[in-house]
C-alpha cells in the first residue's frame, strides 16, 4: 500500500493549485475543493497510518518507503524524491491530517464572510501540502523544503489580513526569526552531506556513530537550531506571539497543533544523531524546561485571550523539548500529539469565543459568556482540564510521562522546574476559563447584545476534538509506559534507548511514579483553586461557585517583591525590547556604518569608473563618424600594422 | 611557318612580352579607375583592366576562365555598373570632390599595402615549378561536377537569392495610391 | 618573367593595393563597388597563378576562380541595388553623407 503514501500530501497540493488558481471565480464556493481535499488526504492518511501502526499493508517495523523520481541526480551530489513512513510518522500523520481537516472545516464558518476566503483556503491547503511533505520525507533536503514551505505558508497566513499593519509586520518578525533557525538547519544539512556524502535519512542514521565526535556535535547543535526556530523555542521565541496576528483557525492549525511541532518531530526523527551526543541533549533539555518556566510565567499576566495560549505553546512545545532531551522519546511524541488536539481545540475555542464577542480579544472585556456560548464554554473546559493534567484526561498521561521519565533519568532540575511549571500551567488556564467564561459581563454594551453560539461548522470541530482531548491518553496512554503508543514508538527509539544505557525501571505505580503523580496532581489541584478564589469559578452542577476578586488580584500585583515579577512577566521578559536594542538599534547603528562605507567607498568607485567611462566616451565618439570608409581606413591601417609586426617577427 | 617563341633579333621572347604589355594595361586602366573624377570614364576604364585580366589568365594556361572573365564581367557586370552609374547620375552632384579628405592617407596605406605584399611574395619560396601549366577545359568540367557539384549548385541558389534580393532592393517603393487600388 | 610565379604574384599586389585605394578614397559609392571589384579580380589572379605553376593546385584553381567569379557576380548585383536603393532616399552617391551610423 506504500503507493497511497505520496497520495496524502499530493491531494491538498491539487487542493492549492485548483483553489489558487480558480478560487476568486468560486466565490462563496472557494472551500469547498479545499476542504474536500484535505478530507480525501485525511482518509489515506488513516489508512496509511493504521498500516505502519500495525505493521500490516506491506509495513513493517522498521516502516516503508516509496522513491518516486531522482529529484537532484547531479555528479557527486544526490538526492531522492522519496517518501517514508514508520510509527513515528504516522502518530505525526494522525495529529496533522486530523487536526487540518477539522480546522478546515471549523474555517468554513470562522471565514465565511472574508472576502480573501478562496487565498485563505489556498495558503491552508498548501500548508498541508508542505507540513504532509515536511513529515514524510525520506531524506533532508526534502524536508528542508517542507521546513521552508510551512515557513512560507506562516508568513503568508499569519499577514493574512496584510492591510493591518500589524499583522503585516507580525508576518515579517515570523519569518525572519524562522530564517534565522532555518539558517542553522541548512548548514546542519550541508555538514550532514559533507561528513556522510548522503542525505537519506536512514542512511544517515545508519552510518551516524562512524562520524568524527566533534562533527557530531556540529550536526546535532545545527539540527537543533532549527528545531528551536521552527519550535520557538528560547531564544528564538519571540515571534510565536506575535503570530497570533494571524486568523485564529491558522493559530490553532499552524501555531499550536502542527508546524511548531515540526521541531519537536525533527530532533524525535534524528534521535540517533542526538543519542550519539549528550552534551547537546542537556542543551536541548535546558532550553527546553527554561522555555517552559519562561513562558508560562509570561501566561500569568498576559491579557490577550490568543497570546496567553500563544505563551502557553511555547511553554508545553518546551516541555517536549526537555521530554526530547532527558530521553524520554516517546513521552515527547505523546505529549506532541496530546497537545495538538486540546491545544488546537483551545485556540479554535478562542476563536469562537472571539466571534461571539464580535472581534474582541482582550479577556478584560469578556467574562459571564459560559451561558451565552454553552458548547464553546463546555469544549474549552474540557480543553483547559485537559492541558491543566488533570487525571484522566490527555495531558495528565503526557505531562506524568514526561516528568516520570526527567526524574527517573537522573535529570532532578529539569524534574523540579517541570513540576512548578505543571502548576503554573493549570493556574493560567483557570485565570484565562475564569476572565473569559465566569463572573460578570464586562462585554461593551454594543457587541453585548449579538453575542451568540457559532455555526455548527464551528462548534462540530470542537466537539470534535474534545473527544480525543478526554480519551487519548486513556487510549493510548494506558497503562503508563507500556501503552498501545509505547509499542508503537518501540521499533524508532529502542536503538537510541539501548544505546544511551538507561534501563527505564518499569512504572510502578506504588512506588516513584505513583509519588511524582500524585504529587504533581496535588499541585494541579491547588493552582486551580487558587485561581478559581482570584478569577472566579461558576460551576452549579459541580457546587463549585467564587465571585472573581479582582481588587485582590491588583493588590497582589503590587506587593512588595511581587509587583517587579509582575511588570517583568507581563513585559514578556523584555526579550523583545532587548531584540529590538540588539537588532534594531545596535544593528542599526551597525547598518549605518555599513551604509556610508557603502555610498562613499563601494559607490564612489563604482560612480567613479562610470565617470572615466562616460568622460573616455564622450571623447571616443569623435572617432565614430558614421562614414563606412573611415572605418574601413582603420581596418586596412590594422592589417597593415600587423602584417608588419607579422613580417618583422618572421624576418627575425 | 611557325611563329617562333622570341622576338627576332632583341630576343625577347614573346609571352614576356605579351605579359609586360598586359599588365602594364591592366594596372594603367586600374588606377584610372580610381583616380578619374569622371565616374562613366571609371567604368570604361574598369571595363579596360578586366579586359586585360582576362588576357593574363589566358597567359596563364587557362582559357576558360579567361572567357568566363570576359563573358561575366565585360559582358555583365561592367553593363550593369554603368547602368547603375546611369541610373544614379545627379546633376547636381558635387563632380569635383571625387575624393574623400582621407585620400592621402589612404595613398599612403595602399602603398603600403602594396609594399608589405610585393616584400612578402619576394621574400618567400614558393614550391613552385618555372614552367606555366596548361588547364584543360574537359578537366575543369569533370572536376566541377563531380567533386564541386554541391559548391556548384550552392553558388546558383546563390545567384538565385541575389537576383531576387537585387530586384526587391533597387524595386520602386510603390506608394500609397497604388497599394489602395490593388 | 611570365614563368616567374612571383611576377604575377606582385602584379596581383599592385592590383589590390590600387583597389583598396580606391575603395578608401574615392566618395562616390559606385566607384567604392568598383574598387571592390578590383581586389576581388586581384584575389582571383592570386588564385590562377598558384594554380599555374604549382602542379597539384590546377584544375583546382580554375574550378575556384570560377566559383569566385559567380559569388562576385551575385555581390555585384546586390551591391548595386543596394547603391540605388540608398540612393533613392538619400539622393545621393556620395558616401560620406551616408553617416546614420553614427546616430
Amino acid at each position: 500500500m506504500t503507493f497511497l503514501i505520496p497520495l496524502i500530501p499530493l491531494l491538498p497540493l491539487a487542493g492549492f493549485a485548483i483553489t489558487g488558481l480558480l478560487g476568486r471565480e468560486m466565490g462563496k464556493q472557494s472551500h469547498k475543493v479545499a476542504v474536500w481535499a484535505v478530507v480525501a488526504s485525511w482518509l489515506v492518511a488513516m489508512l496509511v497510518a493504521f498500516g505502519a501502526l500495525s505493521h500490516t499493508l506491506g509495513f513493517d517495523a522498521a516502516g516503508a518507503g516509496i522513491k518516486l523520481w531522482d529529484w537532484i541526480p547531479a555528479t557527486g551530489f544526490h538526492a531522492d524524491m522519496g517518501f517514508f513512513v514508520d510509527p513515528l510518522t504516522a502518530c505525526l500523520l494522525i495529529v496533522v491530517t486530523t487536526i487540518g481537516m477539522l480546522v478546515h472545516i471549523y474555517s468554513i464558518g470562522y471565514m465565511a464572510h472574508d472576502e480573501g476566503k478562496w487565498r485563505f483556503f489556498a495558503y491552508l491547503n498548501l500548508f498541508m501540502f508542505s507540513m504532509l511533505m515536511l513529515i514524510l520525507a525520506d531524506n533532508f533536503l526534502l524536508v528542508f523544503a517542507g521546513w521552508e514551505l510551512v515557513g512560507l505558508c506562516s508568513y503568508l497566513l499569519i499577514g493574512f489580513w496584510f492591510p493591518r499593519r500589524s499583522a503585516a509586520e507580525a508576518a515579517k518578525k515570523a519569518f525572519l526569526v524562522n530564517r534565522v533557525g532555518d539558517m542553522g538547519f541548512a548548514l546542519g544539512i550541508m555538514a550532514i552531506w559533507t561528513q556522510l556524502g548522503t542525505l537519506n535519512m536512514q542512511a544517515v542514521f545508519a552510518k551516524f556513530a562512524g562520524v568524527p565526535h566533534e562533527w557530531q556535535i556540529a550536526i546535532a547543535l545545527l539540527i537543533l537550531c532549527g528545531a528551536i526556530g521552527k519550535s520557538a523555542q528560547f531564544p528564538l521565541h519571540v515571534w510565536l506571539p506575535d503570530a497570533m496576528e494571524g486568523p485564529t483557525p491558522v493559530s490553532a492549525l499552524i501555531h499550536a497543533a502542527t508546524m511548531v511541532n515540526a521541531g519537536v518531530y525533527l530532533i524525535a526523527r534524528c534521535n540517533p544523531i542526538f543519542g550519539t551526543v549528550p552534551e547537546v541533549m542537556v542543551i536541548v533539555a535546558a532550553i527546553g524546561i527554561f522555555t517552559a518556566i519562561m513562558a508560562a510565567s509570561i501566561a500569568f499576566t498576559q491579557t490577550d485571550i490568543k497570546r496567553v495560549l500563544a505563551y502557553s505553546t511555547l511553554s508545553q512545545l518546551g516541555y517536549m523539548f526537555a521530554s526530547l532531551g532527558v530521553g524520554a522519546w516517546t513521552a515527547a511524541i505523546f505529549h506532541l500529539m496530546s497537545h495538538g488536539f486540546f491545544k488546537g481545540l483551545l485556540f479554535l475555542g478562542s476563536g469562537s469565543v472571539i466571534h461571539a464577542v464580535d472581534g474582541e480579544q482582550d479577556m478584560r472585556k469578556m467574562g459571564g459568556l459560559a451561558r451565552k456560548i454553552p458548547i464553546t464554554y463546555v469544549t474549552m473546559l474540557i480543553g483547559s482540564v485537559a492541558i491543566a493534567g488533570v487525571p484522566p484526561l490527555a495531558g495528565f498521561f503526557s505531562k506524568d510521562e514526561i516528568l516520570g521519565g526527567a526524574f527517573k533519568n537522573g535529570f532532578l532540575w529539569v524534574w523540579a522546574i517541570g513540576f512548578v511549571v505543571a502548576g503554573m500551567t493549570a493556574f493560567y488556564m483557570f485565570r484565562l476559563m475564569g476572565m473569559t467564561f465566569w463572573g460578570q459581563s464586562r462585554v461593551d454594551p454594543e457587541k453585548e447584545h449579538p453575542t451568540h453560539e457559532s455555526p455548527p461548522t464551528m462548534t462540530r470541530p470542537l466537539i470534535l476534538l474534545a473527544i480525543p482531548a478526554i480519551f487519548l491518553g486513556l487510549l493510548i496512554g494506558f497503562p503508563p509506559e507500556s501503552g498501545l503508543l509505547h509499542q508503537w514508538l518501540a521499533p524508532v527509539f529502542e536503538a537510541t534507548i539501548t544505546a544511551s544505557g538507561r534501563t527505564e525501571a518499569a512504572y510502578s505505580f506504588f512506588g516513584i511514579d505513583g509519588v511524582l503523580a500524585i504529587g504533581t496532581t496535588a499541585l494541579v489541584a491547588v493552582a486551580i483553586v487558587m485561581a478559581w478564589r482570584l478569577f472566579g469559578v461558576n460551576m452549579p452542577a459541580l457546587g463549585l461557585h467564587a465571585e472573581p476578586r479582582p481588587d485582590r488580584v491588583r493588590e497582589l500585583s503590587e506587593r512588595q517583591g511581587l509587583a517587579e515579577l509582575y511588570r517583568g512577566s507581563s513585559h514578556k521578559w523584555w526579550f523583545d525590547d532587548l531584540n529590538n536594542l540588539l537588532f534594531v538599534v545596535w544593528g542599526g547603528k551597525l547598518a549605518a556604518a555599513v551604509f556610508w562605507f557603502d555610498r562613499t567607498v563601494i559607490d564612489g568607485t563604482v560612480n567613479g569608473i562610470g565617470t572615466v567611462t562616460t568622460g573616455a566616451g564622450m571623447r571616443l565618439r569623435q572617432v565614430q563618424t558614421g562614414r563606412v570608409q573611415n572605418y574601413a581606413l582603420g581596418i586596412a591601417l590594422g592589417l597593415i600594422a600587423m602584417a608588419v609586426g607579422y613580417i618583422l617577427i618572421a624576418v627575425r | 611557318m611557325p611563329i617562333s617563341d622570341s622576338i627576332p633579333l632583341v630576343g625577347i621572347r614573346w609571352d614576356d612580352v605579351l605579359f609586360v604589355v598586359l599588365a602594364a594595361a591592366l594596372l594603367g586602366s586600374a588606377l584610372l579607375v580610381v583616380t578619374l573624377r569622371d565616374i562613366i570614364r571609371c567604368g570604361l576604364a574598369l571595363t579596360a583592366s578586366l579586359a586585360s585580366l582576362a588576357g593574363i589568365y589566358a597567359l596563364l594556361g587557362n582559357p576558360l576562365v579567361a572567357a568566363t572573365q570576359v563573358l561575366v564581367y565585360i559582358g555583365a557586370i561592367s553593363v550593369l555598373i554603368l547602368f547603375a552609374i546611369m541610373v544614379t547620375q545627379t546633376k547636381n552632384a558635387p563632380v569635383r570632390l571625387a575624393f574623400q579628405t582621407q585620400a592621402w592617407i589612404a595613398a599612403v596605406a595602399a602603398v603600403a599595402i602594396a609594399i608589405v605584399i610585393s616584400i612578402t611574395v619576394l621574400a618567400t619560396t614558393w614550391p613552385a615549378g618555372g614552367q606555366r601549366l596548361w588547364t584543360a577545359t574537359t578537366e575543369v568540367a569533370h572536376l566541377l561536377f563531380s567533386d564541386y557539384v554541391l559548391p556548384f549548385e550552392v553558388v546558383s541558389v546563390l545567384l538565385t537569392a541575389a537576383v531576387v534580393g537585387g530586384v526587391y532592393l533597387a524595386r520602386r517603393e510603390s506608394g500609397p495610391r497604388e497599394e489602395d487600388r490593388s | 618573367m611570365s614563368n616567374s610565379l612571383d611576377s604575377y604574384l606582385v602584379l596581383s599586389g599592385l592590383l589590390f593595393a590600387i583597389g583598396t585605394f580606391g575603395f578608401l578614397a574615392r566618395r562616390n559609392a559606385i566607384s567604392m563597388l568598383m574598387s571592390i571589384e578590383l581586389m576581388i579580380n586581384a584575389v582571383n589572379l592570386t588564385v590562377l597563378a598558384f594554380g599555374a605553376f604549382v602542379a597539384p593546385l590546377r584544375v583546382h584553381a580554375a574550378v575556384i576562380a570560377l566559383l569566385v567569379i559567380a559569388v562576385a557576380a551575385a555581390e555585384a548585383t546586390v551591391g548595386l541595388a543596394i547603391v540605388i536603393a540608398i540612393f533613392r532616399n538619400k539622393k545621393t552617391p556620395l558616401v560620406d553623407e551616408y553617416d546614420s551610423m553614427r546616430d
